[in-house]
This record gives structure tokens, C-alpha cells and sequence, in this order.
């Protein structure tokens, strides 16, 4: 797996628009720099290939009929180094490969939840395996965190 | 007269000898209509009948006289019934059956049938006797009552499903109305949040941030409401679970170990917002007091009902509180107060060293 240094460039996709201004400023605040946001699989697709994040927040339930987890298949079809990280009020409802994607942060969360989410992420993507004790907000996809191990 | 010879009555009718026997007369002019057959002869034909049973089929005697008793059968009769009947003759047995006869002129009657055999002083069988009575009003009246009953039995089985679809329809009305509300409140937090990043205060940002708690506390207390089957009941028990899973992962703080057992405890709906709010007070208050700076340590939360009491304690095993002033100060303390007094609720903090435990119980039904 290839290693990256901050800042992160991050996708968000989410159909709320608030939600997404505030996960938007909470990964600024972390230091990273969001590339774009998207509310649809439409929207995805339609992004130029140069955007090509590091990272992409998804949400599961998306506009226009549209869900995450295809969105998901799509990015590892088109970007397969981004890293995927689901973000939804049913985690039960991931299956138990992810879709191929990194870990899940569940809705609601918090500021707090959200900031160390992203810091673990952050030393798990830069700098495996992360040194700081898993936020409770975070659960990392068995294959990514059994990675981890071989490094 | 000794009721053992009571056969020797109807043997005498074999002479043709009862004329003057007052027991004769009386078979002959009762109203209870009545035949005697001789199985002895060809097809078991009818040897006698009374004035009753002529009256009743509609016959007159000579068209009765040495026929079988199935020419009162028709179309409609159960052949089950009729079956049973031969059987009983065969197997020399009495019966006692309700059959559809007709009349001459065609028309049905309920006829309850009892047929016995008469014996002989050999034991064998003389004669078949046969008593009739008109019973089809009763028997129609049976059905008109089974029919009624069924009626009424389709009418409550249609309310019954209609009044569940209709409950089906609320239910899934006010799941809608609960997920919209958890939607909604989830934005008022992404809003006040973004508010705060633009507050340089730490102070003011710190109280935004506990507003903010407030808010997705509310937020749990409505998605445990659509997640419920009984809209009218809300499960304290599972909320607890909930709301510590939320606390402790929003708090980001993976070195807090939380042991939980809770038991379900079902309070009135309208109760559930008031102790949400106050669980999350103690809740977040015991989180900020009992690991400050990132100090590790454990979270025992029980939750019990039953005894007509519901009893929830949160310990932490922090550096322990000062019990003369446990109370958080400012909104936290106001809220805990008016909105436990509001459910009914008492709210106790007690030393237990290590740590604090903050009891909150409630009158349940039980």
C-alpha cells in the first residue's frame, strides 16, 4: 500500500448539504484540503479524473436514488489508491467487506468524534499502524486494519 | 308393573292384540308420530304407523304400510345421516338422528329420528320401533344462530384487520415523523456547529459544544423512537445503551472501557425527551469529571426496572466528587433538576469511592 503525507486530499460525498459544509470544516480544521464534494453517484461520476483523492468520506443514503456503496464500487473502479471511509447512521448495514472500502464513522457524529476519527485515519493511511487508540467514532474494515499488521 | 317386562307390550302388537291394551291406544294417539318396522320381511317394510305420523308426512296409512322408511328421503337428505342409520340397523343398535325429510307434497321437515330395535324373549330382533319429531325450527334456528355468529365472526375479523392496518398506518407515520425530527435535529447540530468554528472564545465555544451534546442527545431519543414497534412506549434501557455508545464516540475517548448491563424499561413516549435530556447531563458530566485530560479508566452503567421501580446508575471511577455541592453548575444542574421533577424522577449522586455513582430512579409500571 502506498504511503501518503498530509495534507490529504478528501473527497466528501453527502446528499445534506449541511452535513457536508460541517464535515468540509472539520477536515479543514484537521489540516487537510477537500478536492470535492459530491450528493449523488451522478455527481461522482461526473468529476474530472485529475481530482483523484487520497481519502473520500462516503455517505450511504444518497440523492437522486443513489447509494453509497456504488459509489464505492465506482471509485475503486476509477481511483483504486483512494481510500474510502463510509459514513452512516446504520453501520449494520455495511456489508462485512466494506465493499472493498477502509472503515466506517457513524452518524450522528460529534466534533470531537469526527476530529480524532480523522487523526486516526490519518496515522492509519501516512503512517501505519496508527500509534493513537481507536476513537470510538472510527471501525476500520478488517482488511484494512489486518494491513496494518504486515507493515 | 315391573319395568323388566315392559317388552311384552310391544310384543302383543305383533298379534294384533292391542286393540283394547291402554298401551296400544296410547301409541296410537299420541302426537308424537311413530312406526314400527319388521326386518324380518323383504326391504324391512313399516307394519304400523300412528294417526302423529300420517299427520306429519302428509301420507295416508295404506301408502306408508309396506314400504321402507327411505320414501321420505329426498334429494337434499345427508346420506351420511342415512348411512349411520343402516348401520345401527345392521349392528342391531339403537340411534338417535336429525335428518331433512319430505312430505308428500314435497316439502322438507327436520325430522329427529330415534330408532331402537325390539327384542325378542330369545334375544333376537322382531322388530325396528321409530319415533319422529318435527324439529325444523329448532334446527333452523341453530343455523340462523351459526350463521349469525359467523356473520359477526367475518364483521369483528374485518374490524380487527382494518383497525390493525390503520394502527400499521400510524405507526409508520409517526416512525416517519420521529426519523424526520432525528434529521432535523442532526442539522441544528451541524449548524451550531459550524457557528461555534467561528467563535474564538474557547469559553463560548465549550458551552456551543454542550448545547451542541443536548441536541444529539435529543437526536438519540427520536431514532430509538422510529427504531421502536410500540409507539407508545419508549425503552429507557435501550436508549441508555444508545446514548452511552453516542456520548463515549462522539467524546472521541477510546481509553474509557464501558461496562453496560441493561434490562429493558418501558416508560410513556411522552416521558422520553425529559429523561433523555437529564440522563445526558449526568451522562456527559460524569465523562467530563471522572477522566479529565485524557486520564483512562472504566464506566459501569446499569439500567434495571421491575418492582415498580426503574433504577439507572452511571459510575465512573474518577477522582470522586465533592458530595456537599455535587450538582454541575449552570444549565447543566437546572435542567437535571426541572426535568427529573417533571418525569418524577429522583436523582442521587453518592460516593463510590473510587469514583461517584449517580443514581437516577422512577416510578414504572411493573
Amino acid at each position: 500500500m502506498r504511503r501518503l503525507k498530509p495534507p490529504l486530499r478528501v473527497l466528501i460525498v453527502e446528499d445534506e448539504a449541511l452535513l457536508a459544509m460541517d464535515m468540509e470544516s472539520m477536515v479543514e480544521d484537521s489540516g487537510h484540503e477537500i478536492v470535492a464534494e459530491a450528493a449523488s453517484l451522478h455527481d461522482v461520476e461526473a468529476l474530472r479524473d485529475e481530482v483523484r483523492p487520497d481519502l473520500a468520506f462516503v455517505d450511504i443514503q444518497l440523492a437522486r436514488g443513489t447509494n453509497g456503496l456504488d459509489v464505492c464500487r465506482h471509485i475503486r473502479a476509477r481511483w483504486h489508491e483512494t481510500f474510502i471511509i463510509f459514513v452512516t447512521a446504520n453501520p449494520a448495514k455495511i456489508p462485512d467487506d466494506f465493499c472493498g472500502a477502509h472503515g466506517v464513522i457513524a452518524k450522528p457524529f460529534s466534533r470531537n468524534g469526527l476530529m480524532s476519527a480523522m487523526h486516526y485515519i490519518t496515522q492509519g493511511v501516512c503512517d501505519p499502524p496508527p500509534t493513537s487508540p481507536r476513537p470510538a467514532s472510527f471501525l476500520a474494515a478488517p482488511a484494512f486494519a489486518e494491513s496494518w499488521a504486515t507493515t | 308393573m315391573n319395568e323388566r317386562d315392559d317388552w311384552h307390550l310391544t310384543d302383543d302388537i305383533k298379534h294384533e292384540a292391542g286393540r283394547g291394551d291402554p298401551f296400544a291406544a296410547a301409541v296410537r294417539a299420541t302426537r308424537m308420530p311413530m312406526v314400527i318396522t319388521d326386518p324380518l320381511q323383504p326391504d324391512n317394510p313399516i307394519v304400523f304407523c300412528n294417526e302423529a305420523f300420517q299427520k306429519l308426512s302428509g301420507y295416508e296409512r295404506e301408502e306408508i304400510i309396506g314400504r321402507n322408511c327411505r320414501f321420505l328421503q329426498g334429494p337434499d337428505t345427508d346420506r351420511d345421516a342415512v348411512r349411520r342409520i343402516h348401520a345401527a340397523i345392521a349392528a342391531g343398535e339403537d340411534i338417535a338422528v336429525d335428518l331433512l325429510n319430505y312430505r308428500k307434497d314435497g316439502s322438507t321437515f327436520w325430522n329427529a329420528l330415534y330408532l331402537s330395535p325390539v327384542r325378542g324373549e330369545d334375544g333376537a330382533i322382531q322388530f325396528f320401533f321409530a319415533s319422529q319429531l318435527d324439529v325444523t325450527e329448532r334446527v333452523l334456528r341453530q343455523a340462523a344462530i351459526a350463521e349469525q355468529k359467523a356473520e359477526v365472526e367475518r364483521e369483528i375479523e374485518r374490524r380487527t384487520a382494518d383497525l390493525k392496518a390503520a394502527l400499521e398506518a400510524k405507526t409508520l407515520l409517526l416512525h416517519e415523523v420521529d426519523h424526520r425530527v432525528k434529521n432535523n435535529l442532526t442539522m441544528i447540530g451541524s449548524l451550531l456547529r459550524l457557528q461555534a468554528r467561528t467563535i474564538g472564545d474557547p469559553e463560548v465555544a465549550g458551552r456551543l459544544e454542550v448545547m451542541l451534546e443536548r441536541v444529539d442527545a435529543l437526536a438519540t431519543v427520536h431514532r430509538r423512537l422510529y427504531q421502536s414497534d410500540d409507539i407508545n412506549q419508549f425503552d429507557v434501557g435501550a436508549f441508555v445503551d444508545n446514548l452511552v455508545s453516542d456520548v463515549i464516540g462522539a467524546s472521541g475517548r477510546s481509553d474509557i472501557r464501558v461496562e453496560m448491563a441493561v434490562e429493558r424499561i418501558p416508560v410513556g413516549s411522552s416521558k422520553a425527551s425529559a429523561l433523555g435530556l437529564v440522563l445526558n447531563e449526568v451522562l456527559t458530566n460524569a465523562i467530563k469529571h471522572g477522566y479529565p485530560d485524557g486520564r483512562p479508566g472504566r464506566l459501569e452503567v446499569a439500567a434495571r426496572g421491575g418492582h415498580g421501580e426503574a433504577r439507572i446508575s452511571i459510575r465512573d471511577d474518577g477522582p470522586g466528587l465533592d458530595m456537599a455541592d455535587p450538582l454541575p453548575g449552570g444549565l447543566g444542574a437546572t435542567l437535571i433538576r426541572r426535568l427529573s421533577k417533571q418525569v418524577g424522577a429522583d436523582v442521587r449522586w453518592e460516593n463510590a469511592d473510587p469514583g461517584t455513582r449517580v443514581v437516577i430512579s422512577f416510578p414504572v409500571e411493573s
